[in-house]
């Protein structure tokens, strides 16, 4: 038996899987923040993508165009015809606009929830095993980016939310990602809207789940999904994407909704992080208020 | 100036599986279907097989780290598995015959080796939820026959890349 023990490559194996499991457990706890050596090596092979992605991009926007050459007569007809509609259109947001400014001079109500100021970023990187859904963007601490912020496609629908941020690179989880704190407060708008949190993503189906929809709620098919900003980061009205269906949740106090999401999670260039404009209440003072009242 | 172009070799295929996933156009496979490319683990094969065989392992342990810290956020899985199933390979190595083709059958195995210990471990950690005949026939499949063209396509320069490396080693 003692032979067994002095075995050196035994030990090695249990010594390193022992280093795997504390490594493990330690990435797995919520962090605030990567390690400085992380956050250094995150940078610099985010500069030699950045170098890399540049050439990339540009030999795939060749083929994109020579791609959307092929459809254009029929996209043109299409457009064509949407355009008349948009003239009237176009008018009415402007006077709702200036309306709503109108208003909210009245009641004397500067800051809203829905007012955010973009930052625009490229792609540089993706997960290439396919099973945590990150990106790595092109810009970092230095461009305001911080943890938590939403991340937008390039036509407007939400994709994700910035997971970790270096000085020069950050990097996004998609909605399409298994993770427990991956939840967005949403609002399905109608004539009566309801609130909800998207938790989860359904792989099979390709559908967001919108869970904790109150069981008396009359849902129907298309309706728009949206974030609300209750969630205390994200902005409000942020598209996410149509309903498709919905089913009782296992114990049927709730409904859970299936979204199919406008953004295409596969094919993404550009991307916009979101800075909400209004300020974030302190969750230490929160916490701290929250006592008061008890 | 040579003592810099494998580690730039390297960390040219660390970038490339980015890329690959990045400008794979989703509907050219059918998207249901995920395809993982796992060129850096071949690399890190041949390397290990044909090169040197301490260096090769270094390689995998140091570029392990790497793919964990940049790409997925949570140390250990690559920084473990890389190094263990290019051991694994000199091993099995020690009884088979050096002939490109089983290298390449061994290679195939090794991928394979790699996505189902990954996957076991996201599964133990609850990163994916994903059951085994779903990821049979979703991932590991399309994975192979991914890994395979790659394998055809890259095998005969990256013997000829190691070999070359090691007869330098030898003279040195």
């Amino acid at each position: 038996m003692p032979q067994f023990f002095l075995n050196k490559r035994l030990i090695l194996l249990l010594v390193s899987i022992i280093i795997l499991v504390a490594l493990i457990g330690f990435s797995l706890r919520e962090r605030e923040e990567l390690t400085v050596p992380e956050q250094f090596l995150k940078d610099a092979t985010g500069w030699i993508q950045n170098v890399v992605s540049r050439p990339q991009s540009y030999v795939t926007g060749i083929f994109e165009n020579i791609k959307d050459l092929q459809n254009t007569y029929s996209e043109n007809k299409e457009l064509k015809s949407r355009l008349d509609g948009l003239a009237k259109l176009e008018s009415d947001v402007q006077q709702l606009k200036k309306e709503n400014n109108e208003l909210r001079e009245i009641l004397d109500k500067k800051d809203s929830l829905s007012a955010y100021s973009p930052i625009q970023a490229t792609v540089i990187g993706r997960n290439p095993d396919r099973w945590h859904e990150l990106l790595i963007i092109n810009k970092g601490k230095t461009n305001g980016i911080e943890q938590n912020m939403a991340v937008v496609s390039s036509n407007g629908f939400i994709i994700g939310k910035v997971k970790s941020t270096q000085q020069f690179t950050s990097t996004i989880q998609l909605l399409t990602a298994m993770d427990p704190t991956n939840r967005i407060s949403a609002e399905i708008q109608g004539t009566d809207s309801y609130f909800g949190t998207i938790e989860g993503y359904d792989v099979e189906r390709e559908l967001l789940e919108l869970k904790r929809i109150p069981y008396d709620a009359k849902i129907e098919k298309d309706q728009t999904v949206v974030t609300s900003g209750l969630g205390g980061i994200f902005p409000k009205g942020l598209p996410i994407g149509k309903v498709v269906d919905t089913e009782p949740d296992e114990f049927g106090l709730n409904q859970t909704a299936y979204v199919k999401p406008g953004a295409n999670f596969y094919d993404i260039q550009n991307v916009m992080v979101v800075k909400r404009d209004m300020m974030q209440p302190d969750l230490s003072d929160m916490v701290d208020d929250e006592e008061e009242e008890l | 100036m040579r003592k810099y172009l494998l580690p730039l070799l390297f960390i040219l295929f660390f970038i490339l599986e980015s890329l690959f996933v990045q400008t794979l156009p989703a509907e050219v496979f059918n998207s249901e279907r995920i395809l993982a490319p796992r060129f850096l683990m071949i690399v890190i094969l041949f390397m290990t097989l044909y090169g040197h065989r301490d260096q090769g392992l270094v390689y995998g342990l140091v570029f392990g780290l790497l793919f964990d810290v940049v790409y997925t956020e949570i140390i250990g899985i690559y920084l473990f598995m890389f190094p263990l199933i290019a051991y694994i390979a000199s091993k099995l190595m020690r009884i088979l015959q050096s002939n490109i083709v089983v290298v390449s059958v061994i290679s195939i195995l090794c991928v394979v080796l790699l996505e189902l210990g990954v996957y076991e471990m996201n599964y133990l950690i609850n990163i994916t939820n994903m059951d085994f005949s779903l990821f049979l026939n979703q991932r590991l499949f399309p994975t192979i026959v991914l890994n395979l063209a790659f394998i055809i396509i890259f095998a005969y320069p990256l013997k000829r890349i190691f070999e070359k490396y090691a007869t330098s080693l030898r003279e040195d």
